[in-house]
């Protein structure tokens, strides 16, 4: 593999984030710049409020990254950027600054795939990572399961059909009154209560294939809430707990089946959702019963940043898989 | 002096080159491609025909708004990442100045209208007589009806005989104009009635010499407008 000094920019949500990685694996700059109290005030990611963040931030973001990383401008190989999927209008601003950047510059630009980038966050610690795996890519805009055959194989298994699991997190927590965002606030409240007291869903489960669907298990805990607060029953811990073990099960159960499926040895968890520690217990528990080797990324490389991003685009620089001037942003998931 | 303008602020993409007073390339296209995809090859193209690279440009200038939100920032964040990686400074030129720009030296009042959507433009009111257009009020966004009634007070204020519009928002409502504006209307020529990468250039030099650039750090575009979401938080102006 040649070796590669990489700037990552990502903007597809509410980070604008710039990072410089060598080789795909060791950080030498890594800038978050998050809007999450600006959105708190809406109850969720607002995307003209996020895109007009992102065209405020994205110079000093990728300034940062440089000066952290005590470089030059161009002592970088390519610039990659986040193309795909997320808020269109977010995604463009990174977009169109990497594309610029990278002109001025005369070095090469790398598009990535958002959703690889979450699964690269793996590589950026651990190095022993072995192929084929499953990848469980789970945060608020995706619930996937993926199979990675190589470095330059992903195919996609399963998505969800409604919302994404953090989406699920997100909405049930601000129903109930938790606050945003959602993950952290259902997680925190679990830890008082006991999952088991009430009983949730574990939707699609049953079934034989790789979907998910956390819009029922959503409106299923609506639903029960309402009733037990009619009856004056309504206990908010044990409510988060079990919806949190509804989500978590199909999630590990699934990935565990996969695995099975397609012989595979490892599991790979990445995503915002990835950073629950529910999911994380179980999905270690499970995976040590089937023998199989389980990875996630630290709690800051599992949310959204630009690292995951420049790790992703040094095996696309090994292929010379740049992309144009014409380059364009996507809100779906369609692989390139 | 080489300056290199950029305006991506309405269904327009176009870029130009400036060097001095004397215009070396623009490239101009009003047809149904995205901003995102034709903006930077369009860059080049400017660029390698006349034989320059960035590193060459005294400045870029770009328009900093009112406008589509989503083309804004796709301009100014193509300006930003030239100007970061290039130490170049960069320039804002408002739309409705460099649209009234397109018409100099005239008595008219010179109103550009650029579509605002939900049934509003955003204009602005230009005394053109100078070397320069003179705004005569603040850029806003309005309704049809609510920009007559300002046209026809300020030409009525300044003494102007007749009112000269431009920009794309003149089509849609043009019936309405033709019929509350009567004799007093007058319309740009088709070449005239959109944004010009050489008119944002020719505004930027005068900007540039007067020490007038901006921070890439902060900068941002000239939205006017809030968010839907911020609107209804009842946030203050951004
Ligand atoms: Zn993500």
């Amino acid at each position: 593999m040649r070796e590669s000094l990489i700037l990552g920019i990502e903007t597809s949500c509410d980070e604008t984030a710039a990072a410089i990685v060598r080789n795909g694996g060791e950080i030498l700059s890594n800038i978050v710049n998050s809007q999450i109290d600006i959105h708190q005030q809406f109850g969720g990611v607002v995307p003209e409020v996020a895109s007009r963040k992102h065209i405020e931030n994205i110079a000093g973001v990728v300034h940062r990254a440089f000066s952290e990383a005590q470089l030059a401008y161009s002592a970088i190989d390519a610039v990659a950027v986040t193309n795909r999927p997320g808020l269109v209008g977010a995604l463009l601003v990174g977009v169109s600054f990497a594309k610029a950047f990278a002109y001025a510059l005369e070095k090469p630009l790398i598009a990535v795939n958002h959703l690889h980038g979450h699964i690269y966050a793996n590589f950026l610690e651990h190095k022993d990572i072995e192929f084929p795996a499953i990848c469980l890519v789970v945060s608020g805009g995706h619930s996937s399961l993926l199979l990675m055959s190589n470095q330059n194989k992903m195919e996609v298994l399963g998505e969800t059909r409604d919302d994404a699991a953090g989406e699920a997190f997100d909405k049930v927590a601000r129903f109930l009154g938790l606050g945003y965002p959602g993950g952290p606030a259902i997680q925190e409240a679990a830890t008082k209560g006991k999952a088991g007291q009430l009983q949730l869903p574990r939707v699609f489960l049953d079934r034989n294939d790789f979907e998910f669907s956390f819009s029922g298990l959503k409106t299923a805990a609506m639903n029960q809430w309402n009733k037990l607060q009619r009856r004056g029953q309504a206990n908010v811990y044990d409510m988060a707990a079990e919806f949190q073990a509804a989500l978590v099960e199909v999630l590990v159960e699934k990935s565990i089946k996969a695995a099975a499926r397609y012989q595979v040895r490892t599991i790979m968890m990445a995503g915002g959702v990835a950073a629950n520690q529910e999911l994380r217990n179980l999905m270690l528990k499970k995976t040590n019963e089937a023998g199989l080797k389980l990875f996630y990324p630290s709690l800051n490389l599992c949310t959204d940043n630009a690292a995951m991003i420049a790790a992703n685009a040094h095996y696309h620089y090994g292929n010379r898989s740049f992309a144009p001037l014409s380059l364009n942003a996507y809100p779906s998931l369609l692989s390139l | 002096m080489l300056i290199l303008a950029i305006d991506s602020a309405t269904p327009v993409a176009g870029v130009a080159l400036l060097d001095g007073n004397k215009l070396l390339k623009e490239e101009f296209s009003n047809y149904k491609k995205t901003h995102s995809q034709t903006l930077m090859p369009m860059i080049d193209r400017v660029l390698r025909e006349c034989e320059c690279s960035i590193d060459d440009l005294a400045a870029v200038a770009i328009s900093a708004g009112p406008g589509s939100f989503t083309g804004l920032r796709i301009g100014m964040a193509t300006a930003k990442g030239l100007c970061l990686a290039s130490g170049k400074p960069l320039v804002t030129v408002a739309t409705l100045d460099a649209l009234a720009y397109n018409v100099l030296r005239s008595q008219d009042l010179v109103c550009p209208l650029l579509d605002a959507r939900k049934q509003e433009v955003y204009t602005c009111f230009y005394d053109v007589s100078a070397a320069l257009p003179r705004r005569l009020v603040e850029m806003s966004a309005c309704s049809p009806v609510e920009f007559v009634e300002q046209a026809l007070h300020l030409a009525h204020k300044f003494g102007r005989e007749k009112i000269l519009l431009l920009g794309d928002a003149y089509y849609p409502y043009e019936e309405y104009f033709q019929k509350t504006l009567g004799e007093k209307l007058l319309v740009a020529a088709p070449h005239l009635m959109y944004p010009r990468a050489a008119s944002i250039a020719s505004l930027a030099i005068l900007k540039l010499e007067a020490g007038e650039w901006d921070n890439l750090f902060s900068l941002r575009p000239h939205y006017i407008r809030l968010s839907e979401a911020e609107y209804r938080l009842g946030k203050g102006a951004q």
